[in-house]
């Protein structure tokens, strides 16, 4: 398709193609967000259909820490080229 | 999530002869604010010991109801019916009372311990139930001294973790 009326310098099909990789990221990061805090949070043996007080405050750090975690390494990668080691 | 789908995927190989008796599946469906807001008020530890502390006033009280009014009176041959009535009564009031502010207490104080060491350590185990029964029994019984403190912690303790059991037990 031919760039006529989009902003200098950026491509449709490249936004088109930023905005698909932008959202495989995110859907990949919700989905090993889910996966990661229901193996360690969840008990295998369900006895009860709701999450229980345990288990929801279990979730609600183990997300908060996850999300911190991956704001934190995401700097460290769009900052620098090389790790500080 | 994987899991669900294989399971409706293969659900739908069993022939439809069984189909009917299977249960429905039901999608699935997120919670809406309503119910969110009513589980995040739930879970918390103030809301949650009070309405146990009723809960246990309440049973407290038909209990010493019920107890007090199989007391027989001392002096029975002294009264009249209508004596051994109010004082009946009176009897059944005072015990009730009395009985219903114990197990409030007691009520109280467990749920909150339960719901304090649940929140700390965010786990849903029997150790929870363990701790809180122990600090239940120690303080109902603190005022006999450190020893019966302590076998009021270990009684209270197994007594809960046994109802626990016991309402479990089916699953």
């Amino acid at each position: 398709m031919a760039a006529n009326n989009t902003p200098a310098g950026i491509d449709k099909e490249q936004a088109f193609g930023m905005a698909e990789a932008e959202m495989e990221y995110r859907v990949e990061l919700f989905n090993r967000l889910t996966q990661t805090c229901f193996n360690k949070c969840v008990d295998k043996r369900y006895k009860e259909p709701e999450l229980n007080m345990g288990e929801n405050t279990c979730i609600d750090r183990c997300v908060s820490k996850y999300w911190q975690v991956n704001g934190i390494i995401g700097q460290m990668l769009s900052a620098g080229g090389r790790p500080p080691m | 999530m994987a899991a669900s789908n294989s399971e409706n995927d293969s659900k739908n190989e069993i022939p439809s002869s069984s189909e009917a008796e299977q249960p429905q599946f039901q999608a699935i469906r997120m919670p809406t604010m309503e119910e969110i807001r009513a589980q995040e008020v739930w879970n918390n530890c103030a809301v949650r010991s009070v309405v146990s502390g009723v809960m246990g006033g309440g049973l407290g009280f038909f209990m010493g109801m019920f107890l007090g009014a199989l007391d027989n009176p001392i002096m029975q041959d002294e009264m009249t019916g209508r004596q051994q009535f109010v004082y009946n009564v009176k009897q059944m009031g005072r015990r009730s009372l009395s009985s219903a502010k114990a197990f409030a207490v007691m009520g109280l104080v467990f749920s909150a311990v339960e719901c304090v060491v649940e929140k700390a350590r965010a786990k849903h185990d029997t150790t929870n139930t363990v701790v809180a029964g122990c600090v239940t029994g120690g303080t109902m019984s603190a005022r006999g001294g450190p020893k019966a403190a302590c076998a009021g912690c270990a009684g209270f303790a197994a007594f809960s973790v046994l109802i626990e059991k016991f309402f479990d037990r089916h699953t």
